[in-house]
């Protein structure tokens, strides 16, 4: 089944540091209630993703007359949709030196780790943005993150570490 | 027989009365009076009439009226008629002004008590500021304006700004203080006399004091051009005095012997025989700097000047590298990210205005990087400062300076072979409404440029109207700007104040507005989604240069070309036309005209799109200019707001971005309220009390607070269709 795509936003300022450009996957087994984003539940809404996407993706990572801080990964459910992003991540990687990529999941930390296939897509990312939104935790004023159970998790550390290590 | 009169009361009838009427109409015409005749008429009209037991005034006016016709004086007949005509305009307009007067009384006249945001209608000091402003503005349309303009004002062809103080009063627009002039050579303030500063504390006190004085006595902005290097020397005076105090107490040096030191922030050798001291002096001067501060941000906030409002003031400063110069940078940003009273409120005035260069503060490299990154946590919480691109403001003007107020820049001027800035002035704006002659070109390019023209003259008529009433004012009018220094010069009482006025040393501008709705009606589409528009765009704005450039060239005064933040007239002008022409699709539907050469507000585009679609037009516009972008909250991304200024910096002059500072008092919430029918409400907690929210958005140049005072209707409409750029 190929991977569709909900949106993506260029020069994004809300998901992450610095300026960035957004992805948002579709399709996500979580149903969080408050869910933001619920259309985006869905594994068919919105367009399927394309090669043409992709390079577009890469060139505007790499645009020069404006800083771009990386690229962010949201959903839907990125870990649910593990094959499809695999081959943008390896290139963003390969290709957008400098660059970093920021990821969100309803999965925690600790659950991704536990899944090899998860955790490959993981290891090629920087920082995590974990755990199901919680509606009775909502509270905006938190970076980056909408309840108070999710973490921000700098990827590499916590690896190295083997357990969450907190971005910032 | 009694005579009704006008307002209802009751007099006896006088035949002297028609008599002295029918010699007045004689006496405007050519064959002057016939007293003969006039008393027969008098007689005539007296028998129609004498049956009657009353009669209104009217009825024997008509009567007058009719006998003169069937006379053979049908000169004074016409003379007649055309004196009763005019007396019975000016009891309208007479009315027109009760109303207007009772409107401000009873509240409920809007235009009047809305007209500007910064201005509490509701007060007594207020009051009196807008009852002057409306007799103000009423006289010097009736005898003052030339009287085309007076029409071309009033149709809504063009818009004579600021009546209700100029040109009643001789008074200008907006300024850079000569602050450096006042405090280096002493100034006369009511009954004091003001020596030169010995610290901080005591310059900045001054500098609020001017700067309340100096509103009182201009209607625009006023700008302290590099205030950072005006004010360090004052620094450094704080610092000698510390140093003193540190000897005296830390290492016992006797006070004659003190006396004899040469204290200065250069004197190493001094440092390293009293290291302890160095410290000491450092850490209490930047105390008293960041304190200084704080206070001179508090008095400018809760200052009324006597036009009944805070005074539009203006802080330029980033260029100065010195210690001094860098801790007035710091104590400026520091303060204002503080916010004001014990919830921390965004402050509203000064604006703060941010120079970036490269070599300063640009690069992690320059000297200076650390500041430009407090810059821009400060923009992310209160909105200000914007930022200035020095290289290219002295490309675009010329010479590096900051503008006057809120967005008025003037060009490159010299005085005994230097270049001047501070002291200089701007005396005023007419602006053109070019939507209008768009939409009755209908379609012509041609006929669109023949109707500039003509309304061009308009202007220009009306912009020499504005210097003619300037020239010959003399000194004693406004004494802290002529004759103690703010504007640069000291004449004695009884000069006139001419030569400020000439060769450029104050500007004098020509405002446009709406190029996107002027090319709606002329093209039929949006400036932003052709391959044509944006060059025919910019064609409109280099010929209104090339005006400009002309009538300097042709008159000696500084004529510039100026982009009208337009705060009511983006609806004034709108509602006009839409009252004229109807409703016009993307031109009058919207309930406001666009500032200048912005992209529409409700265009989605990115900011790098905005600031690209805008960078050509500045350098043609360069008596005013300012981009805008809208954002969502960067509170927690200072980063991303970097990205986007060092985009900026190399394109525009200019630069500010409109980002939500809202915040909480309830539950501490820092983001955008949603704006709602009710109000404004906090999106965390559903809090809708305007007494624990703060609110504020961008009005124009400065920043207002719509929670407690809201905007007028088409600035509404402007605020509510601003569309993020990201």
């Amino acid at each position: 089944m190929p991977m569709y795509i909900a949106d993506y936003k260029k020069f994004d300022v809300i998901n992450g540091k610095g300026l960035r450009h957004s992805l948002f996957t579709s399709g996500c087994t979580h149903h969080c209630k408050g869910c933001f984003n619920a259309a985006t539940w869905n594994f068919n809404y919105g367009t399927p993703y394309t090669k043409e996407l992709e390079d577009r993706i890469i060139a505007d990572l790499n645009m020069l007359d404006v800083k771009i801080a990386g690229l962010s990964i949201l959903g839907g459910e990125p870990f649910q949709n593990v094959e499809g992003l695999s081959p943008l991540i390896s290139r963003v990687r390969r290709e957008c030196p400098g660059k970093d990529i920021w990821i969100w999941s309803g999965y925690t930390f600790e659950e991704i780790v536990a899944d090899a296939n998860k955790l490959k897509l993981l290891s090629d990312c920087d920082v995590l943005i974990d755990g199901k939104f919680m509606l009775e935790e909502r509270n905006l004023k938190l970076k980056w993150r909408g309840s108070n159970n999710q973490r921000v998790i700098h990827i590499q550390e916590s690896l190295r570490a083997g357990q969450a290590i907190s971005y910032e | 027989m009694l005579v009704i009169k006008r307002d209802g009361s009751e007099v006896a009838f006088n035949q002297q009365k028609i008599i002295d009427a029918i010699c007045a109409a004689m006496n405007s015409t050519e064959k002057k009076v016939d007293l003969e005749l006039a008393h027969n008429l008098a007689d005539k009209v007296t028998r129609k009439i004498s049956k009657l037991d009353k009669v209104d005034i009217e009825h024997i006016q008509d009567e007058v009226q009719s006998a003169l016709m069937n006379s053979r004086r049908k000169d004074v007949a016409e003379a007649y008629i055309g004196y009763r005509e005019v007396r019975t305009l000016k009891r309208r307009e007479r009315s027109s002004l009760d109303r207007k007067v009772l409107g401000l009384l009873e509240l409920t006249n809007e235009e009047v008590l809305k007209e500007n945001s910064n201005k509490d209608g509701a007060t007594i000091p207020t009051q009196r500021d807008l009852l002057a402003g409306i007799m103000a503005k009423d006289f010097a349309q009736t005898y003052m304006i030339p009287k085309l303009v007076v029409e071309a004002h009033n149709s809504g062809d063009l818009h004579f700004h600021d009546q209700d103080y100029s040109p009643y009063f001789p008074i200008y627009n907006c300024m850079l203080i000569d602050l450096k002039g006042m405090l280096e050579n002493g100034f006369k303030l009511g009954n004091a006399q003001i020596e030169t500063p010995k610290s901080i504390t005591t310059a900045t006190a001054i500098t609020a004091q001017i700067i309340a004085q100096v509103a009182s006595h201009i209607y625009g902005g006023n700008t302290i051009n590099e205030i950072d290097k005006i004010l360090a020397p004052y620094v450094l005076e704080s610092f000698k005095k510390h140093y003193r105090r540190g000897l005296e107490w830390l290492y016992m040096v006797d006070e004659s012997e003190i006396s004899e030191l040469d204290i200065s922030w250069e004197n190493e050798e001094l440092h390293e025989k009293y290291p302890r001291c160095l410290d000491y002096a450092k850490r209490l001067t930047e105390k008293e700097t960041f304190d200084a501060f704080q206070s001179l941000e508090y008095e400018i906030n809760t200052l009324v000047s006597a036009n009944g409002q805070t005074p539009f003031s203006t802080f330029g400063f980033g260029r100065g590298l010195s210690w001094a110069e860098r801790q007035i940078q710091i104590s400026i940003l520091q303060n204002r990210i503080r916010g004001l009273g014990r919830d921390g409120k965004t402050a509203i005035f000064p604006k703060l205005i941010f120079a970036i260069e490269d070599g300063v503060n640009l690069k992690p490299s320059d000297p200076n990087y650390d500041i430009k990154q407090l810059a821009l946590k400060c923009s992310t919480l209160r909105m200000y400062p914007d930022i200035i691109s020095v290289p290219k403001v002295k490309e675009i003007t010329g010479s590096f300076k900051f503008p006057m107020g809120c967005r008025s820049f003037l060009g490159e001027y010299e005085e005994n072979g230097e270049l001047l800035h501070d002291g200089r002035f701007n005396m005023g704006v007419v602006t053109a409404n070019l939507p209008r002659i768009a939409i009755r070109a209908q379609g012509s390019e041609e006929k669109f440029y023949r109707l500039l023209d003509e309304l061009l003259e308009a202007c220009k008529e009306g912009l020499l109207y504005r210097i003619e009433r300037l020239k010959g004012v003399k000194a004693k009018v406004a004494p802290i700007l002529y004759m103690e220094g703010a504007a640069g010069s000291r004449l004695q009482a009884e000069d006139a104040i001419d030569h400020l006025l000439e060769n450029g040393r104050a500007s004098i501008s020509l405002g446009y507005i709406g190029i996107h709705e002027t090319m709606m009606a002329l093209y039929g589409k949006s400036i932003f989604e052709d391959e044509v528009l944006p060059a025919k765009g910019l064609q409109i704005v280099k010929y209104l240069s090339r005006k400009t450039a002309e009538w300097k060239e042709e008159t000696g005064y500084g004529f510039s070309l100026y982009s009208t933040p337009a705060e009511s007239l983006c609806y004034r002008f709108c509602k006009l036309d839409e009252e004229k022409f109807g409703v016009i699709p993307g031109v009058t539907d919207k309930g406001y005209y666009t500032n200048s050469f912005h992209l529409d507000v409700n265009k989605k585009v990115t900011p790098f799109e905005k600031i690209e679609f805008e960078q050509v037009y500045p350098q043609y516009a360069n008596g005013g200019f300012i981009t805008y972008c809208e954002f969502d909250s960067l509170v927690h991304n200072p980063e991303a707001l970097e990205a986007v200024w060092d985009y900026a910096y190399e394109r525009v002059p200019y630069f500010g971005t409109n980002t939500p500072t809202d915040k909480c008092l309830e539950c501490g919430y820092e983001g955008e309220f949603e704006a709602t029918n009710s109000g404004f409400k906090c999106p965390n907690c559903g809090n809708s009390n305007p007494k624990t929210s703060s609110v504020i958005r961008r009005c124009c140049g400065y920043l207002s607070e719509p929670s407690q005072r809201p905007f007028n209707a088409g600035k509404q409409k402007e605020v509510l269709s601003r569309v993020k750029h990201m």
